[in-house]
């Protein structure tokens, strides 16, 4: 076979198209990426590619034209004329390569493995010494799961150990990509690969995707199914039964993993055997309800929340016949998934019903039939499989009852009328048609949950109040009187000096906030980056009668005196409650934006200071868009107990070259925030113990802490983002957040978030053309979140599916 | 079978024996052939076809290692850290054992406390989640945890039974400590009510037409839910598959219990109220009923019950006037007692459960000795020996010697301490224990790298016999 038809038969087989590029995705972006950076490396990798291009060995070619197929594979994968060009070079133009590449095979991988190992690894992970007890002597690619391992310590630079010598950048990156390989073509057997993961969409560089104008046309997500969310799920069940009781009842069978971030990712989620004995024991919940009856003056009826006609089967006076049996299941379809059960399903269900009648007791036996309808694949997985004509690229578009889903479940917890009453009346059909009934379902809600809940995850404020910390806390002026009275005086004298953590209103508070940028709906990342408002205690505000109002009154006058300084307004550095919010934050306590309210500062701190390096990672991830390692495995790193210095100060053991490796990518965004107190308090001066003064200070022979001010370091630095505006020292963390909220760079990343949150995946290199697209309607709306989402629901990617 | 008033009273007419020869002559029998004709051997007196079971009690916020010392035993630490040089032993056949574990004197002869295995691997702020049973670090799930590495040593219809208190007394479950494999966190059924019906749902008066109707339902949904998989890419049929595979799975242990029906029927637990109570020291109480009651019946012969829920959440005890347990692992009073006051106070509502399960297994005649004889029950903390873990010492309690494998018998053993010569860390006693239950290892999660030169996870020799 030549050359030539090796490249026909990839390109002209669809099938292979995917497998084709996710094999060897990793390499085509180091290629992209080194020809847009550092062109002096770029040639080795070509060569590199044609040589792994080569190793993919394809079945006989046909006769189709090389334009033609060119044409179509390229299309599909390498929309920019930059890559097809480069695709075309390493591939076609390399001959000499290519017939070296063409001798090669697993073979020739696992020596240059084997190579790599024993002149780098070996000495240490090796047969006389097992470090970590791990050998890597007689590793070869069928040892998949060690070379994940060894990839992850190559690529984020632990491995080999600094004092030894290390393997050159080229070299190393070839490696790198060479197990990438191996790994990926090891497939996974449904696990999941790291990139898609969350929080690892950065692994992606950002250049990729927003570096080169990305052309659009043809886009489209790999055809899946996603577990309904907790939310959607009981929205199911309140479907099929509006009963109290099957709300009261349910046993949560779905939860979302304990992660950071943006965490409803449709490929980690499927049903285990725990689950589904709930699913099972729901369903019997549900269809109780249903049929859920009374005799009542000799007649038969159904209580609350029941379904009149299975109510109606229910009747002691009836018998259930087939005819019923089918009805029934009909109805449940309908009021579920809204679809009529094939003939062929519903001649299933009704032999379900015989098997079980056969005891004897027909209501029981269709009451199950009921519960199998509830606990079939649709009804607990959504569905964006995509219809069943093809176009002539090989997408599908949802079907307009999928779309209706997907919408619905994008914008709410559980189903959107509007969406599906489209669905029915063919009104889902085209873009436009999307767009109108998107914009307006966007419009019409003005407090929608699911819109909140991308912010909460992504700013990760809501988690608060599981960061405990001591209920009252001293406050920055009279610290030293505080710790004297600290437990010894009647809890009232305490509060007299100090002030009452509640993280549960902080919460509230930001979460008004958000809500109030995103009702004026324009440049919305700037506001939350920079805003000079704040609610105050809004939870108690005076607008909620409902709450209540005593409790408003003593927050607002202290029981001691008349300077009104405990509660949740002293925090935020007022002297008394604003009764008109959101108010401005004093001028001589500023603080700006989402990142400095005390929610956000409280939730990324420990139990008993701030927490930089969290801060830190927080603004690389979610701002930068840059991946920071995890935490290696068996790092104990403490920073030293040592009060009388300040946190800065004790942070320097981070330093040290093998720590700053990662803390780099960290520590110096953080800092800047040490302007408040890790109860979120704006402070000059930062309080640490004065041994002196404290050994003379005791009461009963118990010590007590005295404080003394050391001066305020607010600075930091913005580093190695690739990107000359960001880059370079900030004063403080006002200038730190304006100049992010300038960045063009953090604007994109925003988007990438905003995606992810509504896709339930990591945005690959072939959504380049949708974010962009995203990224202009938001610029050109004058930073609109709704025109955003909006852009990103009636997007390609959104509405088309394709099989891999 | 009256356990309600008096736990340790039991029917000692009603031994393992009887239930088994029972069982075997039961309906339905053919489906459990390999482990009717494993249990027919232990009938028959081949003491080695027993089956050894394990349980792990794991409790939250920490079991200080003083709080393990019996009385007249000299026993010091600086800063979480032990000193010893060498292994010592003392035993405490004569010894009174300390207030927190009181409950467990009717069986001091088969306890034994060990003090100075270290778990720094999985040091965390609070709980060590998956690392406590794992060995690992405490952030990420990186294997298998030791209780269901044992589940499938030890095999049974309910491989291993996972049972717990959640961070209060109303979450259902909760994935917080054991582990199926990397990634594959297990839950523990955290409600009395759910843990009851999976287990002995079918020996309820539902009946026998219910439990049909239910064999069907299985049946029909494993099939429904396969039938989905075509319509889907290959890359996504792994979730319909493993939904279709947990209906079979489901079915085929009802078939299992089908099979057990009689047996499960005379040892169901009357757990009253406490079956939908959200009140924790009942809920703990339930699940504690329920664990004996399955291990009795031949359900499982591994069990793993967790009181909190990792991370933060280490339960609460509002009808103890404990409503919260973190800032008791930060001193503060509460009820008018100090911190070790209420600390042990919580520990005794633990040990007084242990107790019961080990009187109740003690009660069931089994081979030559009693059920007790061939179990192991494991009593620790998830944050080892504080509320804010230090782990240089993982304070462990061991009840039984499992069928005679395990020399724990009364003892206090102290191991050398951290970094000091042939100290040893809790992967050690976790492969001991693997090899008294006939799945030896050598190894055990991830190694401590800051100690280096010691073979870690070797199995502790002097516990072996």
């Amino acid at each position: 076979m030549t050359n030539m038809q090796r490249i026909l038969s990839l390109m002209t087989d669809p099938s292979k198209h995917t497998s084709f590029f996710v094999k060897y995705e990793q390499r085509l972006y180091s290629i992209i990426a080194s020809m847009w950076g550092h062109s002096a490396e770029a040639e080795d990798l070509l060569q590199e590619t044609a040589k792994v291009l080569w190793n993919f060995s394809p079945a006989a070619a046909d006769s189709v034209s090389f334009d033609k197929a060119a044409k179509a594979f390229f299309n599909t994968y390498c929309p920019d004329v930059m890559i097809r060009i480069l695709v075309i070079f390493s591939v076609v133009l390399s001959p000499a390569l290519v017939a070296h590449a063409q001798s090669e095979d697993r073979g020739s991988i696992d020596h240059e493995i084997k190579t790599f190992l024993s002149t780098h690894c070996v000495r240490c992970h090796g047969p006389k010494k097992q470090k970590g007890k791990v050998r890597l002597d007689g590793t070869d690619s069928a040892d998949v799961e060690l070379l994940r391992g060894v990839r992850a310590q190559l690529r984020d630079e632990l491995m080999p150990p600094e004092e030894e010598p290390q393997p050159s950048a080229a070299l190393k990156r070839r490696f790198l990509e060479q197990l990438s390989v191996v790994i990926k073509s090891a497939g996974n057997d449904g696990k999941l690969t790291e990139d898609k993961l969350p929080n690892k969409g950065n692994l992606v560089p950002h250049e990729l995707l927003f570096g080169k104008p990305a052309k659009s046309g043809n886009g489209a997500s790999l055809a899946r199914i996603w577990r309904l969310s907790p939310k959607a799920y009981r929205s199911m069940a309140g479907r099929a039964s509006r009963s109290r009781d099957v709300w009261g009842n349910l046993v949560e069978p779905f939860a979302l993993i304990h992660e950071r971030g943006i965490r409803d990712y449709a490929a980690l989620y499927s049903m285990d055997q725990p689950t589904t004995e709930i699913l099972v024991r729901n369903a019997a919940t549900i269809v109780e309800a249903q049929c859920a009856g009374e005799m009542k003056d000799g007649k038969w009826r159904g209580l609350s929340g029941s379904e009149r006609e299975f109510v109606a089967l229910m009747d002691p006076g009836r018998t259930i016949s087939d005819e019923d049996v089918v009805a029934a299941v009909a109805k449940q379809f309908s009021l579920v998934l809204r679809l009529k059960p094939t003939e062929e399903q519903t001649s299933r269900y009704l032999k379900l019903f015989e098997n079980c009648a056969k005891d004897g007791d027909r209501r029981e036996a269709l009451k199950t039939v009921l519960q199998a309808v509830l606990l079939q694949t649709a009804a607990n997985y959504r569905s964006e499989s995509g219809d069943d004509e093809a176009d002539a690229s090989g997408r599908r578009r949802l079907s307009p009852r999928e779309l209706a889903e997907a919408l619905s479940l994008a914008l709410s917890d559980g189903w959107v009328r509007e969406f599906f009453d489209a669905a029915d009346k063919g009104k889902l059909e085209t873009t436009e048609q999307v767009e109108a009934i998107v914009r307006d379902v966007l419009d019409k809600g003005d407090r929608s949950p699911r819109l909140l809940g991308f912010f909460r995850q992504y700013f990760d404020y809501a988690s608060a109040p599981e960061v405990f910390k001591d209920h009252l806390f001293g406050l920055e002026e009279r610290a030293n009187d505080f710790e004297k009275m600290r437990g010894r005086f009647p809890k009232k004298m305490q509060e007299y000096l100090g002030s009452k953590h509640m993280p549960d209103n902080l919460v509230v508070d930001t979460e008004a906030l958000i809500e109030h940028i995103l009702k004026e709906d324009s440049d919305v990342l700037r506001k939350l980056l920079t805003t000079d408002r704040t609610f105050v205690n809004v939870r108690w505000d005076v607008d909620h009668k409902a709450r209540t109002k005593s409790v408003t009154q003593s927050f607002k006058r202290n029981a001691w005196n008349d300077r009104g300084i405990e509660g949740p307004h002293y925090v935020y550095g007022f002297s008394e409650w604003p009764k008109s919010q959101p108010a401005r934050v004093p001028h001589e306590k500023p603080r700006l934006g989402i990142l400095m309210q005390p929610a956000w500062l409280v939730a990324h701190s420990t139990n008993f200071e701030n927490d930089p390096v969290r801060r830190g990672r927080w603004i690389r991830e979610r701002l930068l868009g840059q991946a920071v390692p995890d935490l290696p495995i068996g790092v104990a790193a403490q920073i030293p107990d040592e009060p009388h210095h300040t946190l800065r100060d004790r942070m320097q053991v981070t330093r040290d070259s093998r720590c700053w490796k990662c803390h780099q990518w960290m520590d110096e965004l953080g800092l800047p925030f040490e302007q408040f107190t890790h109860y979120g308090v704006f402070r000059e001066t930062e309080l640490v113990e004065d041994p002196e003064a404290s050994r003379k200070e005791s009461y009963k022979e118990s010590p007590i802490k005295v404080f003394r001010s050391e001066k305020l370091n607010r600075t930091g630095e913005i580093a190695n983002t690739g990107d000359p505006e960001l880059d370079g020292p900030v004063e403080d963390a006002y200038e730190l957040v304006h100049r992010l909220a300038d960045s063009e760079r953090v604007r994109q990343v925003f988007i990438r978030h905003v995606f992810r949150y509504f896709f339930g995946r990591n945005e690959t290199v072939e959504d380049a053309a949708t974010l962009q697209e995203a990224d202009r309607e938001y610029v050109e709306s004058g930073g609109s979140f709704k025109t955003l989402v909006a852009s990103l629901l009636t997007s390609d990617a959104f509405l088309y599916r394709r099989q891999e | 079978m009256k356990m309600k008033n008096n736990p340790f009273q039991f029917d000692h007419n009603l031994s393992r024996r009887q239930t088994l020869r029972g069982l075997s002559l039961g309906a339905g029998a053919t489906l459990l052939g390999p482990l009717i004709s494993q249990c027919r051997a232990e009938v028959d007196g081949k003491s080695d076809a027993i089956p050894k079971r394990v349980v792990f009690v794991v409790q939250s916020n920490g079991l200080a290692p003083k709080r393990i010392v019996p009385e007249g035993i000299e026993f010091k630490e600086h800063g979480g850290r032990t000193h010893a040089e060498q292994l010592s032993e003392t035993s405490i056949v004569d010894k009174q054992l300390p207030e927190a574990l009181s409950p467990l004197e009717p069986f001091r002869k088969r306890v034994t406390l060990l003090q100075g295995l270290s778990g720094r691997v999985a040091v965390s702020d609070h709980s060590c989640n998956h690392g406590a049973l794992g060995c690992y670090s405490a952030r990420g799930v990186h294997g298998q945890t030791i209780d269901s590495v044992l589940g499938q040593a030890l095999p049974a219809v309910f491989p291993h039974v996972l049972l717990g208190l959640g961070s209060d007394g109303k979450e259902s479950l909760n994935y917080a400590h054991s582990a199926l494999a990397r990634d594959t966190p297990l839950p523990a059924v955290c409600s009395p009510d759910l843990a009851f019906r999976s287990l002995f749902g079918s020996a309820e008066i539902s009946g026998k037409a219910a439990f049909n109707r239910k064999s069907h339902l299985l049946d029909f949904m494993g099939d429904d839910v396969r039938r989905t998989r075509s319509a889907l890419p290959a890359s996504e049929r792994h979730k319909v598959d493993s939904y279709a595979d947990a209906f079979e799975s489901l079915h085929r242990r009802q078939n299992a219990i089908g099979a057990m029906s009689d047996a499960i029927r005379r040892h169901t637990p009357d757990l009253g109220d406490r079956r939908y109570s959200t009140t924790s020291s009942e809920v703990l109480e339930a699940q504690f009923e329920i664990a004996g009651a399955a291990l009795i019946a031949g359900l499982t012969n591994v069990v793993t019950i967790t009181s909190g829920s990792g991370r933060q959440r280490f339960g609460k005890f509002p009808e103890l006037g404990l409503p919260d347990l973190h800032s008791l692992g930060h001193g503060k009073q509460a009820n008018g007692k100090t911190k070790e006051e209420n600390c042990i106070t919580i520990h005794q509502l633990h040990t007084r459960q242990v107790a019961k399960l080990a009187a109740k297994l003690d009660a069931v005649k089994e081979g030559d000795g009693t059920m007790l004889d061939n179990t192991l029950i494991v009593f620790m903390s998830d944050s080892g020996d504080d509320h804010h873990p230090r782990l240089y010492n993982w304070p462990m309690v061991l009840i039984g010697n499992l069928g005679g494998r395990l020399k724990t018998d009364g003892r206090y053993l102290e191991f050398p301490g951290y970094g000091k010569t042939n100290h040893s860390t809790i992967a050690s006693l976790y492969t001991t224990i693997l090899h008294a239950a006939g799945a030896p290892r050598d190894s055990f999660g991830q190694d401590d790298i800051s100690l280096s030169g010691t073979e870690q996870g070797a199995p502790l020799q002097t516990l072996l016999t």
